[in-house]
This record gives structure tokens, C-alpha cells and sequence, in this order.
């Protein structure tokens, strides 16, 4: 969908007095009815004449669809997005995670055509209606001299109309179509300010022509169709190795080798130490918890962990947990009702070192094991 | 009815939770990520040295955290018994005949895990004796036992050919207390006198 809007050129109509008065009723309507009609013929029936230019926003290869409205503005939308850039964004929509929230991007396009050579053509927007939570949602733009694939190509779009952003710099550029970026940062946002839901915005991009320092079009980008805006609150947990502790292997989720051990606590493997326990011997290594969430009243979060698998042999292996490395361990719960606690203050995208023990026993007889064995803890992070 | 279908799909759309791994999640306030934990248990064993606590005085047992793990020394010995050593002697019974010995007690400790008995035996064998003309020799408790001798007849060779059983199904972890010294021959001549060193090697077998 293209939409082109043609020039409007301010016209001074002509102040008609009679006698110092103003004319009658009848006659003033008139009149008035004659300016408009040929202010509606200026309007619809001829391009930009002065400058002759023409400027037409639409929709890029790969970026969000445009639908076409009445007064020369454009419809879209950037459909749901989340702090944490989580899931597959709208179709037209590459999200970029960033450290301290989203950056959801999208390209359009500008096209400048009719300038007399050599006039060149400069585009700036500006939003004219900001989204109503303003700390959620906040426009970024990038211009046409840069790749916008990146989120240091894009920065945040002016709200004011006397001091616009640049979208395509001055001098410009000739009769040409080019491709520039929209974008949208979702900051996570926590505490007082936080918002879910549906927003909008409108946008207002400015053609000038910078030979004779004219505005010569405008157009509007609403981002209000056919919803909007849609903020998800989002929760994320991820484990990772702590420096001097084991590896962490991604996988489903994660994975933790301990490697050879024994009830002696000899040769702990790279990235362990041992701790003395009663009835054997702790293996420990530190790692860490990485919280994340986006959109949520509470800026702290409580983080559990419980045995959801336990060891097949439960009385020889056990998982044990301690904020220290040298402890106190305890022996972390094998249900979800008796979960372990780590945290309750677990700050957004702040990690916790913490240190897992496996106790080992150095019990003898019968009943003892060699040989491999696996549980698995289940990690709970849940933000009021 | 199609606008009204639409808003509904949108509105399901915003309102569902969508969970996109076990670490990730959308419109909801609880995420569980999984850890899976491996590890493979091997039997070990253990045996330490430690000084004794038992007789009347006490030569150290040091560990060098090298090779040889563990050291003793008696001191200056001479087959007369004239000399203190460093810890305890029996005078020979007849002097210029029988044997002075200088000794010592000296703790075991043993320990073992995840085996699948308990049954073990510790052994005591001179794998490196002292030179030539083996004036000097190792002796043991003969009782091996935690009985503190009573004369130099309660002391027998340590074997340098094969491995003398020295304790029997000891306890993992607990310690057990023995008697080791050298005899001192009243031998005469050449390379009798000077420093001279041995080697006992402890075996633990749990078997």
C-alpha cells in the first residue's frame, strides 16, 4: 500500500471588507464556499507545483504491511513484543534483545520524486502522539545513512514537532526511494511505571526541499491498526558457569558434570572443590542464576530449586546448596512443596553466584554404587 | 463479525502464555528451567600415616608430600643402646651379642568408600632396605596390635620379600595403632656406622 500526498501550499486568502465592516452573513458564505472550492481543486487535482516534489511512505521488502487511510496517513502495527525480546515478533518485525530491554525494528520506505533539478529533498518525523505509557513503549527511528539493522543505528524519535529527528539528513537526496527504520524499545521496565497491554502512537515525517528550505509534504505513520502495540510482561532464568566452576551446557535446559567421583573427595575435576561433610565428602561449584523479567509491578523476584529427579541412588549422591563456598550445605528438597529457597530479592538481569554440592558417601558394603548416575533440579523463579 | 472475530484472536493472542523454552516465557509470572546434574562414583581408597600416641615418647611421622610419602627418623643409634635416639629403645639383652632396637609407635589410618565389602587387610614390606653390611634392619610389633611392647622380644623383622599382614578388617576411618623400629646388630666392620635409610611400603587391599 503506497500513499502519496501532494503539496499543500499555504495560500493567503484574501480578508474582504466593506466599509470597515465585514460583509454580510450571505455573502461571506459565499465566498467562503468559492475559497474552498478552489483550495480543494489546488489540493486534489495537482501535485506540488512550486517545487513539483511528491513524497510517498510505504511499506519495505520484509517490513510491516501499511494499510492506507484517509488523510494522508499510513496503518500498522508492531503487534506483541516483550522486554526480553522472547518469541517470534509480527510479521515485518526483527526484535533485537539488548541488555536492558527489546529493540523491536522494522524498515519503510521514502520516496522523493518531481523535484526540479537540482533540488533535494530532506525527511524528518517527529511523534505527534506518544504512547500513553511513555516509560513501556518508546519510538526510536533510523535514518537513510544507515544500514538500520542494528540498534546502534537507531535512536529515540523526537517528540517535539519544532525539533524533529532526522530521517533522510539535509541536503538530502534527489528523486530517489530509500529505505529507512522504525523502531520500537521496550525497556523491562519494572516497578511503578510498569505497563502491559495495548498502546499506540502516531508519527508525523516532513519532506523538505532544502534548495529553497521548503516543506513540501507530510505524511503520518499511525502504529494503531488493526490493534496496536501489545506489551507482554516476560520472565526469563537462565544458568551459566561461574568463573573458576564447572561448564554449563545448554541443552534442555542445562546440564552439569561432575565428573569422576568419590567418597574421599580425591582429584575433585576442573572447576570443583571439596568440602568435608559428615558421611562423606561435598564436591562444589559455583555458578550462577541470571533472572530477567520485563513488565512487572515487583522489581524482585523469588527463585527455588527442588530434586524434580533424583539420583537412582539417592542415598549415595545427594544435592546440597549454600550461598558460600565453604558452606554450610544443605541438602536441597526433592519436591516442589519442600523447594529450596535461593532468593526472594533477585534483582532483573542481576546474577547470583551460588554454589551446588554433590555429597558424595563413603559408605562400604552391599549396598554402595560405582558407576554413573543423573538427577535433575528444576529452578522456579516466579515474580510476584 | 469478521472485525469481531478479529479483535477476539488478537485479544487471545495478547492474553495467552506462551512459554517458549523451559528458561523463557511470555505473559506470565513463573518460569522453571531444568538442570540435569551427572556424575560417576568410583571406589577409593585411603592410607595415612600419622604419629603415634601411644608410647611413652614418640618419633614423627612427617609427610613430605613427595617421595617417599612419609618419613621417620630414629636418630643416632648404636648396638649398645648408649645412645637416646630419638624416641624409645630396648638395650640388647646381652650387649655385644644380641640387638639394641630403637622405636617407635606409629598410627594407620584407613579408609575406603563405596566398596562392596568391607573386609581389607593393611601389609608392611621393605621394598628398599638399608645398605650393606645390614647392620641396621626394620622391625614390627610381633603382636600387631595396639599393646605397646614390652621388650625387644616383642619386636620381629619386617619381611623384605614379601608382605607382612599387619592389621586385619580395620574399620574405614579408623585408626589403628602399631609399633615399627630399627635393630641394631653388634656386627663389626667396614660401613657399619653413618647415616642409612629404608623404605617400608604399607599396602591397603579391600577386598
Amino acid at each position: 500500500m503506497r500513499f502519496r500526498e501532494y503539496d499543500l501550499r499555504r495560500t493567503h486568502l484574501p480578508v474582504v471588507k466593506s466599509g470597515g465592516k465585514v460583509c454580510s452573513a450571505s455573502f461571506g458564505r459565499l465566498l467562503s464556499a468559492l475559497i474552498i472550492l478552489a483550495v480543494a481543486a489546488i489540493a486534489f487535482t495537482k501535485p506540488a507545483t512550486a517545487q513539483n516534489g511528491t513524497f510517498t511512505v510505504s511499506a519495505a521488502p520484509g517490513g510491516i504491511a501499511f494499510a492506507g487511510g484517509g488523510g494522508g496517513t499510513l496503518s500498522g502495527q508492531f503487534g506483541a513484543m516483550n522486554a526480553l525480546g522472547i518469541g517470534t515478533p509480527s510479521a515485518g518485525v526483527t526484535v533485537i534483545p539488548l541488555s536492558n530491554g527489546a529493540l523491536y525494528i522494522t524498515h519503510y520506505q521514502i520516496t522523493i520524486s518531481g523535484l526540479p533539478n537540482p533540488h533535494l529533498g530532506a525527511v524528518t518525523a517527529f511523534v505527534n502522539s506518544n504512547f500513553t505509557h511513555p516509560a513501556a513503549l518508546i519510538m526510536q527511528s533510523c535514518p537513510s545513512s544507515s544500514t538500520c539493522n542494528a540498534s546502534g543505528n537507531f535512536s529515540a524519535m523526537s517528540l517535539i514537532a519544532g525539533a524533529p529527528t532526522t530521517v533522510v539528513a539535509a541536503p538530502g537526496i534527489n528523486n530517489q526511494t530509500v529505505t529507512v527504520g522504525l523502531g520500537i524499545f521496550v525497556p523491562d521496565n519494572n516497578g511503578a511505571s510498569s505497563f502491559t497491554g495495548v498502546d499506540t502512537a502516531r508519527i508525523t515525517l516532513t519532506a523538505t526541499d532544502t534548495t529553497n528550505n521548503k516543506n513540501f509534504a507530510n505524511a503520518e505513520i499511525r502504529l494503531d491498526t488493526p490493534v496496536g502495540e501489545t506489551i507482554q510482561n516476560a520472565v526469563r532464568l537462565t544458568l551459566a558457569p561461574a568463573t573458576g566452576g564447572l561448564t554449563i551446557t545448554p541443552g534442555a535446559d542445562f546440564s552439569m558434570n561432575f565428573g569422576n567421583v568419590n567418597g574421599l573427595g580425591f582429584g575433585p575435576g576442573a572447576g570443583l572443590t571439596t568440602v568435608a561433610a559428615a558421611g562423606g565428602v561435598v564436591y562444589s561449584t559455583p555458578y550462577l542464576l541470571q533472572p530477567a523479567f520485563g513488565a512487572f509491578r515487583s522489581t524482585t523476584a523469588t527463585i527455588k530449586t527442588f530434586v524434580s529427579t533424583t539420583f537412582a541412588h539417592p542415598t549415595i549422591l545427594i544435592l546440597r546448596d549454600a550461598a558460600a563456598s565453604g558452606g554450610p550445605y544443605n541438602n536441597i528438597g526433592t519436591t516442589a512443596g519442600t523447594a529450596t529457597q535461593i532468593t526472594n530479592t533477585a534483582a532483573d538481569r542481576s546474577s547470583i553466584t551460588r554454589f551446588l554440592g554433590l555429597f558424595v558417601s563413603n559408605g562400604n558394603g552391599a549396598t554402595t554404587f560405582q558407576g554413573s548416575d543423573s538427577a535433575t533440579l528444576t529452578f522456579t523463579m516466579t515474580v510476584p | 463479525m469478521k472485525k469481531y472475530f478479529t479483535i477476539f484472536a488478537l485479544g487471545m493472542m495478547a492474553l495467552s502464555t506462551a512459554a517458549f523454552a523451559g528458561t523463557t516465557a511470555t505473559n506470565t509470572n513463573t518460569v522453571s528451567p531444568t538442570l540435569q546434574i551427572s556424575a560417576t562414583v568410583q571406589s577409593a581408597v585411603q592410607l595415612t600415616l600419622s604419629t603415634g600416641t601411644a608410647a611413652v615418647t614418640h618419633c614423627a611421622v612427617t609427610p613430605t608430600g613427595g617421595t617417599p610419602d612419609y618419613t621417620m627418623n630414629f636418630g643416632t643409634v648404636d648396638a649398645l643402646g648408649i645412645n637416646a635416639g630419638n624416641c624409645n629403645k630396648f638395650a640388647p639383652t646381652t650387649p655385644g651379642v644380641s640387638n639394641a632396637i630403637y622405636w617407635s609407635d606409629y598410627n594407620l589410618n584407613p579408609v575406603f568408600t563405596s566398596q562392596t565389602v568391607s573386609t581389607n587387610t593393611i601389609t608392611a614390606q621393605v621394598t628398599t632396605d638399608f645398605a650393606a653390611p645390614n647392620n641396621l634392619f626394620i622391625v614390627r610389633d610381633s603382636a600387631n596390635s595396639s599393646t605397646v611392647p614390652a621388650s625387644a622380644a616383642a619386636f620381629t623383622a619386617v619381611s623384605t620379600a614379601t608382605a607382612d599382614t599387619i592389621v586385619t578388617n580395620a574399620a574405614s576411618g579408623s585408626t589403628q595403632t602399631r609399633f615399627i623400629g630399627v635393630a641394631v646388630t653388634p656386627a663389626n666392620g667396614a660401613g657399619v656406622t653413618g647415616a642409612k635409610s629404608a623404605t617400608v611400603t604399607f599396602t591397603l587391599t579391600v577386598q
